[in-house]
């Protein structure tokens, strides 16, 4: 999952504090870096594909997810990392989502993942229903290579690339495998399917509030009728494929917890994260379970693709409202070294023509007296510029004295 | 059209939620700074809706720290006391936490802001379909016109955080409840503590799920705490990018800024036996200088992402005063700015301004105060 951020932070918000996304110059949010370097560690070492999916303005947000298929190269919205780029990217665009909160973004996400877990899952029961009613091997051949052109179905179900050349329906097709042991295969592809791992960065930069990920763990929960557990702030995580398992360490209070978190789950990244490299003897089965390749057009959903509830999206689905902002506000006085007027020892209250003035103390700030009595008063020394010398002492006298006394 | 479009419940139904509640979290069996801080800030509230602010604990073995729930503030505690329940996991403190909610129905709940609140929380308010104001500073209670529907809320939490631009903005949950939020420890001053003051300790006793146990933890270690504590200084000085040159504009050595800083904490705590810490900015640390590796570490960062620090006096040296910055020590009770640039943001909120080069004021500083007896 990533976000569009705003490149600059000025004169984007509506006086009633609305965010004008539209009006911005988006880039990914940084903190996303980590958790696409975890995604490209977790293709390493176990193959499978790396699917990108942001929610946000179409416009804006294209341009950021187009250049995450290289994220090598120079971008103006991308920070520049050694991995290769995600396969697949998706959008959800759609004016229903906009105003929301974090719940209603993380409801309206959960519903683009289980869009996308769908479809996957939809592709391989599709082979499914044609192998148990009897389909012929070319049938299941034809609608395979369909699927595996759609990126649909992984190299170990069928694949054209000559290193993978046992592919399920390839050997059913040659006859090497029984059609009941190609039924088996595709129900673990199937079952691969839902051992999904959604990466998060632990928080964005504008919004700063880290909820998203944890909401859309709950909110897929939710839509998959199956609890998806959550670790936010991993700091350190490894896969262990046979296992179906991730071992992650995180922080909370001042101690450091190790998980182990079984799959499908969802982790936040950590800024201090580092991937750690698969090892080697991964490599081969991470193949059979990779996909063909990147899609390289930018897919966009709106909210009756994925079959969101529009009464749970956008500023109508957010329980919070942001209300108007305030400058963070002036000290009441300030002093200025070298530039205020203080008064230079305590002064009772005294009459000038005609006015009264006072009572005054000692470091008081000079301010709306007639300029007159002012120049009258520095002439006496009863007022004069505020010097490091009167700082140091308003801040420490009374403390030197305490540690005299002590 | 009452709530029309908008999800939420009815005037009637929220005005069926009472009391504040603070999740605390216990340490070796006792609560922790920021917990007593949640108790001030649940307190804060519950006094202007005139409620009880009851805090709420999950963990094993939590009699001393029910007790000094009592003691701070608290004047109820509800608590889930179980072996299985020792160490925090999401799902089951998830589980927890939304059915005490469901069974007492709370008006607010808030949580500490860090690693585990942040982890928690956001759970707790998807499963309850309500609102999260993450990072706030402050609380108040407003009552808050929704133009839509065109309903005034009653006595609705005003959940008050810093902006992603330059300001603090206010968030509302008026529709639904409990309203929950996350606070930012440093914010509130823990309540003195009263001996033998009591409350009504209500027992929650939840039955083990499977679902709690699909996370498991391996091991858990305790992190060697830092000897630099920010949190509890007198007097913090910190450090930004303007310790890389000097008001003639030439480059130095940002040691050298370093080491003046450091000597002028020397004196502040020998000389004047105060407690002196010296913080960073997050550019400072970020920008991973080779003068400063090991010195200037993570654990000094004061801002936004860093600590939220309430000194005596706030000494900053060479900060711009990135809103970023500002919300981790604008609570700061004297704040002197040393900056060249006499535009600096920093000086907006400073007590004391010395629009001035930190590398001619800090040895006069330091002379100055190291003269004296």
């Amino acid at each position: 999952m990533v976000k569009g951020v705003p490149a600059r932070t000025t004169g984007v918000i509506t006086v009633s504090g609305v965010l004008r996304r539209e009006e911005m110059d988006l880039v990914m949010n940084p903190h996303d870096s980590k958790a696409l370097q975890a995604a490209h560690y977790l293709r390493q070492a176990v193959g499978g594909k790396i699917i990108a999916v942001s929610m946000g303005p179409e416009p804006k947000i294209v341009p950021i997810m187009q250049d995450l298929y290289e994220p090598n190269q120079e971008s103006r919205y991308v920070p520049r990392m050694p991995i290769y780029g995600v396969d697949e990217n998706i959008v959800l665009s759609d004016r229903r989502m906009a105003g929301a909160d974090t719940l209603a973004t993380a409801y309206a996400l959960s519903a683009g993942v289980k869009k996308i877990i769908d479809i996957h899952a939809d592709a391989v029961k599709n082979l499914i229903n044609m192998v148990e009613s009897g389909a012929s091997a070319a049938e299941i051949e034809r609608k395979a290579e369909e699927l595996y052109r759609e990126n649909l179905i992984p190299n170990k179900i069928y694949s054209t690339l000559s290193t993978i050349g046992d592919s399920a329906v390839k050997l059913f097709a040659e006859g090497k495998i029984t059609r009941e042991e190609l039924l088996n295969r595709l129900h673990s592809a199937l079952e691969d399917v839902y051992n999904f791992i959604i990466i998060a960065g632990m928080k964005t930069s504008d919004g700063e509030t880290g909820n998203t990920g944890p909401q859309t763990a709950e909110g897929l929960g939710e839509l998959l009728g199956k609890l998806i557990p959550h670790v936010a702030f991993v700091r350190d995580f490894e896969i262990f494929p046979d296992e179906r398992i991730i071992v992650a360490s995180r922080r909370v209070g001042n101690l450091v917890q190790r998980l182990r978190i079984p799959l499908p789950c969802l982790l936040t990244i950590h800024t201090e994260y580092t991937p750690k490299i698969p090892p080697a003897s991964y490599q081969k089965k991470a193949k059979r379970n990779g996909y063909r390749g990147q899609v390289k057009k930018v897919k966009v959903w709106d909210a009756d693709y994925i079959g969101a509830d529009p009464s749970r999206l956008g500023f109508s689905g957010s329980p919070t409202i942001v209300g108007p902002g305030m400058e963070i506000g002036k000290p009441p006085v300030q002093k200025i070294v070298g530039e205020s007027l203080v008064f230079e020892r305590d002064v009772d209250e005294f009459e000038w023509r005609g006015g009264k003035y006072g009572p005054f103390k000692k470091g008081d700030l000079v301010q709306n007296l007639p300029e007159e009595l002012v120049m009258e008063l520095r002439e006496k020394n009863i007022i004069g510029v505020f010097t490091l010398k009167h700082l140091l002492d308003e801040l420490f006298g009374g403390v030197k004295l305490v540690a005299r006394a002590v | 059209m009452s709530q029309g479009q908008f999800s939420g419940l009815s005037l009637e139904e929220l005005s069926q939620y009472k009391d504040v509640w603070v999740y605390v979290v216990v340490d070796d069996g006792k609560l922790t700074k920021p917990s007593l801080e949640l108790i001030a800030a649940g307190r804060k509230i519950a006094d202007k809706i005139q409620q009880r602010v009851v805090a709420v604990m999950i963990g094993y073995q939590l009699d001393n720290a029910v007790k000094e729930a009592f003691e701070y503030g608290a004047d109820a505690v509800l608590y889930a006391d179980e072996p299985w329940l020792k160490s925090y996991i999401c799902l089951p403190y998830t589980r927890i936490l939304v059915e005490m909610v469901k069974q007492y129905k709370p008006y607010a709940f808030l949580f500490i802001a860090d690693e585990l609140g942040r982890d928690l929380s956001p759970r707790v308010a998807y499963r309850l379909k309500t609102g999260l104001a993450t990072d706030n500073i402050d609380l108040e209670v407003e009552d808050y016109f929704f133009g839509p529907t065109r309903t005034t809320y009653k006595n609705t939490l005003a959940q008050i955080r810093p902006d992603f631009a330059t300001r603090i903005a206010k968030i509302y949950t008026p529709r639904h409840r409990p309203q929950i939020a996350s606070i930012r420890p440093g914010n509130f001053n823990p309540l003195p503590r009263q001996p033998g003051r009591r409350g009504e300790a209500i027992r929650f006793t939840p039955t083990p799920a499977d679902e709690d146990f699909i996370i498991q933890i391996i091991e858990e270690e305790k992190v060697p705490k830092s000897p630099i504590d920010l949190e509890n200084a007198q007097v913090v000085i910190s450090l930004g990018l303007g310790i890389l040159r000097d008001g003639e504009g030439r480059p130095r050595s940002p040691r050298e800024g370093y080491e003046l800083a450091e000597k002028l904490a020397t004196i502040l705590r020998e000389k004047y036996g105060l407690r002196v810490e010296i913080g960073a900015t997050r550019a400072l640390i970020y920008a991973e200088l080779k003068e400063l590796e090991g010195i200037v570490t993570k654990d000094r960062q004061v801002g936004q992402t860093g600590k939220t620090v309430a000194p005596e006096i706030y000494i900053a040296l060479g900060i711009s005063g990135a809103v970023q910055h500002r919300v981790g020590m604008i609570r700061s009770k004297n704040i002197v700015a040393v900056n060249l640039d006499p535009k600096a943001p920093i000086f907006e909120i400073a007590h004391y301004a010395v629009k001035d080069d930190l590398y001619k004021i800090l040895p006069k500083i330091i002379e100055y105060l190291s003269g004296g007896e």
